[in-house]
């Protein structure tokens, strides 16, 4: 078997083992990791939710590329009698499904972002509405429909509905909302993490960390809308009611649902809004000096990988996997 | 209901119609430029008009069809229908490019909704209260 064949399967293997330990890992701490997200600031707690949920699939790919790909190249001999064994092709290919489905999920979301955005373009008119993140999109129709759609040239879609039921000040603090949703580039991190592969194609742990960083990206752009006004805060609370009013009233827009957690997160939301008006986050000081601990022990870490001689008992354990059942 | 997607005869109809106007069943068939039953066009004029699509009047012993709206206003509703029907789709929570302000998703207990509204006024009056701004 060819060299570059031996060496793409062995890659890959590499990769899909790594990331399902890694996955498990993180699998079982996502649970307690949400409840600890509760316990410090929303923002904080959607950045460490969206890193666990992108560890598998990144650690696995830095991994293969800083250790095992180094290690194989320095150490295989290109012998082109040697085969890859039938459990090597397997676990390769398995990662090449798991990147497959992740892959799809992330094209379809894309496809029908667009379809949505022609939609929106066809059933409404483009407007400028003072205090909106982006060009909106007024859409004549009563759903209660107020969302920021895209990632690079982002469209707000704004419902004459939603327009008509919410005061000016209520409008204003929904506004500032989405504006800290593009801000924080949330639209892009659903992208990350739709096409990003999850721990198994629908694993729960997975679903546990998705659901998490959406509700604390929500948290995190409440409290961004209201930058510790108690005033802002109350109408952004009405803001919310008020349009899931739209929904209640009407069953076309409240079907049946699997994600039997809305209401309680809408409830969540509205209390957490009237108990205390959230402070705006803080523009991160030690999080630099953090970044830079955490890339000079990464760095100190890659050098003593590439040491001849872990570069060689890490082809030892390759060389298990490449055989395996021969 | 409108927002039901039209077949390819229903269409052809509808543009023949948008095309020339109010019309009876023998100026639809004649315009259609191929061969269809009467019959046929009948049942897809009365389809039409029992999907609100078409308005009709009776003029001697037959019925006059017109469209209901006009090429462009139909299309803003079905665009319209589509986003609406977007947001109470099951995959629009999570799978979505989109950050939604609330979930549109969600059975909104107007029981809660309610008890929300009321925490909220009295908040309000809280805030007057105190002149916090």
């Amino acid at each position: 078997m060819p060299f570059l064949v031996r060496f793409l399967f062995v890659s890959l293997a590499t990769y899909t083992l790594v990331h399902l330990a890694l996955g498990m890992i993180v699998s079982l701490i996502a649970r307690p990791a949400v409840h600890m997200g509760e316990r410090i600031r929303p923002h904080l707690a959607a950045r460490g939710l969206l890193a666990l949920r992108l560890l598998p699939a990144v650690g696995a790919a830095l991994s293969v590329a800083v250790v095992g790909v180094p290690s194989y190249l320095s150490n295989e001999p290109e012998a082109p009698t040697e085969r890859v064994g039938y459990g090597c092709m397997i676990v390769a290919l398995l990662g090449l499904g798991m990147w497959a489905v992740s892959i799809a999920r992330g094209l379809r979301a894309a496809a029908s972002f667009r379809s949505f955005s022609q939609h929106c373009g066809q059933a409404g008119r483009l407007a400028h509405l003072p205090g909106a993140p982006a060009p909106s999109y007024i859409v004549d129709s009563t759903a209660p429909l107020l969302a920021l759609a895209g990632i690079v040239r982002p469209r707000l879609a704004i419902s004459r509905g939603v327009l008509r039921v919410l005061t000016a000040e209520e409008l204003a603090a929904a506004l500032r909302h989405e504006r800290a949703h593009r801000s924080a580039h949330d639209n892009l991190k659903r992208l990350c993490i739709l096409s990003m592969p999850g721990i198994l194609p629908l694993a729960a742990g997975t679903r546990t960390l998705e659901r998490g960083w959406r509700k604390f990206a929500e948290w995190a752009a409440d409290d961004r809308a209201v930058a510790g006004s108690e005033r802002r805060s109350c109408a952004l609370a009405a803001a919310l009611v008020r349009v899931a009013r739209i929904a209640a009233d009407s069953p076309r827009f409240s079907l049946a649902s699997s994600l039997l957690g809305d209401t309680d997160q809408l409830e969540a939301r509205v209390d957490r809004l009237l108990r205390a008006a959230p402070p705006g986050p803080r523009i991160a000081g030690r999080s630099t000096l953090a970044l830079g601990a955490a890339l000079l022990m990464s760095g100190s870490l890659v050098v003593a990988i590439l040491q001849p001689a872990a570069l060689y008992s890490v082809h030892q354990v390759l060389e298990r996997l490449e055989h395996f059942v021969e | 209901m409108t927002q039901d997607a039209l077949g390819h005869l229903e269409r052809h109809v509808m543009e023949v119609l948008w095309a020339h106007g109010e019309s009876n069943v023998h100026d639809v068939v004649r315009r259609l430029g191929r061969p269809l039953a009467y019959t046929t066009v009948m049942t897809t004029l009365d389809r039409l008009f029992k999907k609100s699509l078409l308005v009709r009047r009776k003029w001697e012993r037959a019925f006059l069809y017109a469209p209901r709206w006009t090429r462009r206003e139909w299309e803003r509703k079905r665009a319209g229908d589509f986003v609406a029907g977007f947001l109470a789709s099951p995959q629009a929570s999570g799978d979505q490019l989109i950050s939604s302000l609330v979930d549109a998703v969600g059975q909104y207990d107007t029981a809660l909704l309610d008890e929300l509204e009321r925490k909220i006024r009295s908040k309000r009056r809280e805030l007057r209260g105190g002149g916090n701004g």
